[in-house]
Formats: structure tokens, sequence, C-alpha cells
């Protein structure tokens, strides 16, 4: 009996050994990583956060890949992956945000101005 | 033989763990859950294909589950798929600042584009009104110019029947009673009704608000009280054809003098000559 389950498992290990290394999964994380710093993504809380959850699985999964175990990294990897690309979501959205506000400040002024300037209405 | 037991044994294996009740774990409960807000809410709207990839990867995340597939990767997908969700979520408001944003951007250009017509167009009334009182300034200029001209050109007709000057009590036109009259008469000669026109002319331009008085002189021959009498009615004839020229009746007085006050010697025929003469004295308006 110990025979016909011990080989099973061994042949699942034998499977999960052959999985490729997830490079290319790997500089795509990477690449989401510093888009995301280049935005800015470390100047806002929520994002810095992700962008830190993301630096913390990529040591994860570069982990996982050196001694192996290569699936668990690709799931890692896109757990990274993901954190980072919410990250460059947020740092656009934030951007996105001060924009409006320059423009509506900017729009302000300028009726200011015009009024101070005596334009015709 | 050994190959068919092998994977006869993996079947056996493989059924088993797929029978087991696998426990849904707390990051497929999150993700479902943050999935169901987005569908319900603006970002299946507004970003609907990121919405999509979410979905797909939740879907990634119950088959996990449900194949019993290795609980960690579940849990992997699971935790992408919640991400996924707050991907679609942010770029949702993002594309709602952006359009805000362009709103205020597009709002603004349009007030500053009607507010550059109207300045334009009031500019444009401004410098039409500017021109048009250039016009009449220089139209005015003109009209002074010509109104100058005329006075010089009165002025020099006044200076060949008579003399111009000026003193305390005004400006004195004096004219020869030989060019206005012939001797002991008192109607004006047709050459001095044309030279009076002259300086009818002359006084109406240069200020038709001025009083004038015309006075009569004689020389010294003949009774004082004939030459008060022909110097009167000289006078009164010189007043009389200004008048008729023009010149307001309320704005000229006649006086005759006589022989009273002579500018020459009345010894000799020259002197004479000279005080036989009309003067018109111009007092100028008070502004």
């Amino acid at each position: 009996m110990n025979t016909h389950f011990s080989l099973p498992a061994l042949l699942l290990v034998g499977c999960a050994s052959t999985f490729p290394a997830p490079t290319q999964h790997l500089a795509d994380a990477e690449s989401a990583q510093r888009s995301a710093r280049e935005l800015g993504a470390a100047n806002q809380p929520t994002a810095q956060l992700h962008l830190k959850l993301a630096d913390e699985q990529m040591v994860l999964a570069k982990k996982e890949m050196a001694n192996g175990d290569n699936r668990s990294a690709d799931f890692m990897l896109g757990r990274a992956k993901a954190d980072s690309e919410l990250a460059v979501a947020l740092a656009r959205e934030l951007n996105a945000s001060v924009e409006v506000k320059r423009a509506v400040e900017t729009s302000e002024t300028t009726a200011a101005t015009n009024a101070i300037q005596g334009a015709v209405k | 033989m050994r190959t068919l037991r092998t994977c006869s044994a993996l079947a056996i294996f493989t059924t088993l763990a797929g029978c087991a009740t696998a426990a849904v774990p707390p990051e497929l409960v999150s993700a479902r859950s943050a999935y169901d807000r987005a569908a319900s809410g603006p970002t299946a709207r507004l970003d609907p294909a990121d919405l999509l990839t979410a979905k797909e990867t939740l879907d990634r995340a119950e088959k996990s589950l449900a194949d019993n597939a290795d609980a960690q990767e579940t849990k992997d997908i699971a935790y992408t798929a919640e991400r996924r969700v707050e991907i679609a979520e942010s770029r949702a408001r993002t594309l709602v600042e952006t359009q805000q944003k362009d709103s205020v951007t597009a709002q603004m250009n349009a007030s500053q584009t009607a507010t550059v017509r109207s300045t334009s167009a009031a500019l444009g009334r401004a410098n039409q009104q500017l021109a048009s009182q250039g016009q009449e300034l220089q139209t005015s200029e003109q009209r002074r110019a010509d109104a100058e001209k005329r006075a010089a050109q009165a002025t020099a007709d006044l200076e060949r029947i008579g003399s111009v000057k000026q003193e305390a009590r005004g400006m004195v036109i004096t004219l020869s009673g030989s060019v206005l009259f012939a001797s002991a008469q008192w109607e004006l000669l047709p050459e001095a009704q044309v030279k009076l026109g002259d300086v009818a002319k002359a006084l109406t331009e240069r200020d038709p608000d001025s009083r004038m008085v015309v006075e009569g002189h004689t020389d010294s021959q003949g009774t004082p009280a004939f030459n008060i009498d022909l110097s009167q009615k000289r006078a009164d004839a010189v007043r009389t054809y200004l008048v008729s020229r023009g010149i307001a009746g309320d704005r000229i007085t006649a006086q005759g003098f006589g022989l009273a006050r002579p500018i020459a010697d009345n010894g000799s025929a020259e002197g004479r000559a000279n005080n036989r003469r009309v003067e018109i004295v111009v007092q100028p308006s008070a502004k």
C-alpha cells in the first residue's frame, strides 16, 4: 500500500519541478514596479502600501524560484504584478485629482484676472 | 502493467482529493465582495474592460477552489482578482477626474473665448468712436483753420479800405469818409457797401458776441450842429448796413461826434481828410 501512494506523490513532485522558470512574468512584474515608482506611487499612501506589498512578493517569488518552486513563484509574481499595477492606477488617479484642482484654480484665477482688468463679459 | 497501476493510483488520489470539500479562503470571500461592489457601482459603466478582466480572474479563483487545487494557488488567484477589481475602480475614478478636468478647462476656454470676443467687439466700437471723434476733431480743426483764414482775409480786406488798431477801448477800424460817402452826404457809396460787406463778414467771424459802436466824425468845416447831424447820419447809415449784413442790431450802436474828436490838424487839406472818418470800435465779448 505504501508503494501505491508514494509513487503518485513522487510523480506530482516531478511534475512541479518541470514547471518552467517564470522569467517573463518576473520581467513583467519588475516593469510594473518601475512604472509605479516613476509615476510617484511612493508619494501616495495607498499606492505606497501596494508598492511595498509588491516588493515583498517579488522577494518571495525570487526565493521560490531559487528553490526550484517555479509554480508558486509564478502565482506570487501574479500578485506582485497586480499590486504594482494597482499602485500605478492609484498614482494616476492622484495625478488626475491634482490636475482637476489645478484646472479649477486656473479657471478661478483667470476669471478674477478678467474681472480686475475690466474685460467685457 | 506497472504504468497502468501507477495511473490507477493517480486517478484514485485525484478523485479523493476532488471529493474533499475545500473551505473558501478569506481572499476569495474578499474578492467576491469587491467584485460585487464594483459590478453594482459606476465602475461597471466607466471601465467595463478592466472589470471583465477582474471577473475572469475571479472565475479562475472559483474554478481553482472547485477543482480543489492547491489552496495557496486559490488564495493567490483570489488576491490577484481583488487587486484587478481595485484597479478597475481606480481607473474609473481617474476617468471621472479626467472628464471633470476637461469640463472645467472647456468651460474656462469657452468663457475666455466669449470674453475675448466681447472685449474685441467693445474695442472695435471704441476704435470706431475714436475714429469718429478724430474725424469730428479734424473737421472742427478744418473749420477753425478756415475761419482763421477767412478772418485773416477779412482783416487784410479791412486794411485795404481802412486802418485797424488795437486801443484800450477795443479794436478800432477807421474808414475814410471819402471812401464811404460823397461830400456832405450820408448815403453809402456802392463801392463802400461792398467793402462794408467784407467788414461785416470779418466782424461776424472774428467774434460773433462782440459789441460794436459806430462813431461818425467830421472835419471842422461847417457848423458844429451840421457836423453833429452829418456824423450821426453817417454812423447810422453804416450801422444800418452792417445790421442788414447779419450783425445783430442789439450788438451795435451808432453815435455822431461831429468835429469834436479830430485826429489830425484841420488846418491842412490832408488833416481834414483824415478827420472825416467813421470808426467802428469793436469791444470783445466777455468770454
